[in-house]
């Protein structure tokens, strides 16, 4: 079953088509990877699987619900109920700790616990680094606790941009082993990247080259 | 976890963890603060200061014997006094004057309350000092002159009586040994100069006045200083000519009418002044929480990301910023009190009443004030477009 429709999906800035009639079917449990060289609309298509933009054109149908209308207070709730974002930066606020950074996505979600956030740290391998303030963590430390945070509410989705671009080898694989383990557990991984190493542990990588889908290819040696 | 905890624990450590950051917006609080809540104190303390500083100019009240009464009674002025706040009468000095002779030549003197005519009269230039027991007069400058006494000297001084006086003229000089009443002598303690009439009189203790007079007379005149607003004397002169009817209460309206004037002129720049600060304060408040928040906008938009409403990212910056106004509104509360103090040991040579009431004001104060400075660049900082501030544009 398809947790997410991208059909004919558009989006225009004046005369740029930076996404041009793009239609995509991601199943519940799948790992895809999205690839295209700078400009090709690899953003703008994390964007608005995100929830953090509207297509110009077309429909986005999460969970069966077509949210390419909806406003962005909803949006901002779609996001928070059922997408969980990984950044190629990090983005954690340099004045909480690991584990207060991941309770603040329970914050906004539902309710803060600890010990439930101190255990999503446990399953990155960082339940030692717990009360570190992020200056004080390596990046693929930092990216762990994104990944963590990402996790905390069971999201049905986890998005992640360019998730080891900032990471040496060793961190990368660490990263990818994670993911390797959350698709396992059953969760949906679409993995924006321009490595084509990170696209060929996913199952399915879709490249995209001026805002169009050119290719698609499926991995026929995928194993969890 | 409660959602309350988790937001004190997001602004607490906001707060603690960028300690350099909030030091800036917290000296600039407590820096307005400081001079708001020092600058009220002076303005709400300047009445009693001044007016202490006023008692220096002498007596704001006389009481006067009432025409048709006893006189002024010693009895009479003490239930006038019972109208006077205790606290704030600062001397009394009841008078009595008679013609006494020097030398055979009349001279005026003033039997009075000595401790009540210095407390009266500060502004009363001693040279020597001032009597500290019977026996001993102090004596105008023109007087001293007249007679080329100084202090240390003694000095003959004799009293007729009216009656002897009349007696005298009428039967002769063969008379006048029997009726010349009392003579004694005095030890001058010091000479009074005040630019004034006092410089013509010479002033001894009332003990010593019934002494030489031989007899326990009302008073002419009792002089009081009083540490009172204008409407509070006038409230004075009406509950004693009320209640007390062989004295009559009067103002002494130069002393009085000027402290009035100078009072609300002061007190209007003191006003004046607070409102500048006040609103200077905002400004910069505002600017400061303007950088510390433009300066978070990627935390911001990470927030969105996450799933924050506008009203929950809007409720957490104000929490930090009132939080921040309330740590800055207390320091600036305690720090003001200081300042104030030092102004008024160095303006007034005298120290500042404590009012508490101050601090929950001025706490309340800074947090409106830093809510407000916060409310614009918070309201700015959730139109931020988290796809864009995430991307680094």
């Amino acid at each position: 079953m398809s947790l997410l429709e991208i059909k004919n999906v558009s989006k225009i800035y004046g005369n740029l088509h930076a996404l041009d009639n793009v239609s995509l079917n991601v199943d519940a449990g799948e790992w895809v990877a999205i690839m295209g060289p700078s400009g090709s609309g690899k953003s703008t298509m994390m964007n608005i699987i995100g929830c953090m933009d509207k297509p110009s054109r077309g429909e986005v149908l999460l969970d069966g619900k077509d949210i390419s209308k909806e406003s962005a207070k909803r949006l901002t709730e779609i996001r928070r109920d059922k997408i969980g974002l990984i950044f190629q930066q990090f983005h954690l606020v340099n004045y909480l700790t690991a584990v207060e950074n991941v309770m603040v996505a329970q914050y906004y979600h539902s309710l803060p616990d600890e010990k439930e956030a101190l255990e999503a740290l446990e399953r990155v391998g960082l339940a030692d680094r717990a009360k570190h303030l992020p200056s004080q963590l390596s990046g693929g430390e930092q990216q762990r606790v994104c990944i963590a945070r990402a996790l905390i509410n069971h999201p049905e989705l986890i998005l992640a941009d360019e998730p080891t671009g900032n990471l040496d080898e060793a961190n990368e694989g660490i990263v990818l082993e994670l993911f390797r383990l959350l698709h396992r557990e059953g969760t949906t991984l679409i993995v924006v990247t321009h490595d084509p190493e990170v696209a060929d542990v996913a199952q399915r990588t879709i490249v995209l080259d001026h805002g169009k889908l050119s290719r698609e290819i499926v991995n026929e040696n995928f194993h969890d | 976890m409660k959602k309350q905890n988790m937001f004190f624990r997001m602004i607490t450590a906001s707060l603690v963890r960028r300690r350099s950051r909030m030091l800036v917006a917290l000296l600039a609080i407590a820096v307005g603060a400081t001079i708001l809540s020092g600058l009220v104190t002076i303005y709400y303390d300047v009445p009693r200061q001044m007016g202490e500083q006023f008692r220096n100019y002498g007596a704001n009240m006389i009481f006067l014997g009432a025409a048709d009464s006893e006189g002024l009674t010693p009895d009479a002025v003490e239930r006038g006094l019972s109208y006077i706040d205790a606290n704030k009468l600062v001397g009394v000095a009841p008078y009595r004057y008679e013609t006494v002779n020097i030398n055979e030549q009349p001279v005026v003197a003033a039997g009075t309350d000595l401790a009540g005519a210095r407390a009266t009269s500060p502004y009363w230039i001693v040279s020597g000092e001032w009597p500290a027991a019977d026996g001993e007069v102090l004596v105008g400058e023109d007087i001293a002159d007249v007679f080329d006494v100084k202090a240390g000297d003694t000095l003959s001084v004799s009293f007729t009586p009216a009656t002897a006086e009349a007696t005298t003229a009428a039967e002769g000089e063969d008379a006048q040994e029997e009726t010349n009443g009392i003579e004694m002598t005095f030890t001058v303690s010091g000479t009074l100069d005040t630019g004034g009439s006092e410089e013509n009189y010479i002033f001894i203790s009332l003990a010593d006045m019934e002494a030489l007079t031989g007899e326990s007379a009302a008073y002419d005149v009792v002089e009081l200083s009083i540490s009172a607003t204008q409407n509070e004397l006038n409230a004075i002169v009406d509950s004693v000519t009320e209640n007390v009817s062989s004295v009559t209460p009067r103002l002494v309206k130069r002393v009085t009418q000027s402290e009035t004037t100078v009072l609300s002129k002061l007190q209007s720049l003191v006003l004046l002044v607070t409102i500048v600060v006040l609103l200077l304060t905002m400004i910069c408040v505002a600017t400061t929480m303007m950088a510390v928040v433009t300066e978070r906008r990627k935390e911001v938009g990470l927030r969105k990301a996450l799933g924050a409403s506008n009203g929950s990212i809007t409720m957490e910056f104000m929490g930090e910023g009132m939080l921040l106004g309330a740590v800055g509104g207390l320091l600036g509360s305690i720090l003001g009190f200081i300042f104030a103090q030092a102004v008024s040991m160095n303006v007034f040579n005298s120290s500042i009443t404590f009012k508490p009431l101050l601090i929950p004001i001025t706490i309340l104060v800074s947090i409106l004030v830093t809510g407000l400075a916060c409310l614009i660049p918070v309201r700015s900082a959730t139109d931020v477009d988290p796809a864009l501030v995430l991307k680094g544009e």
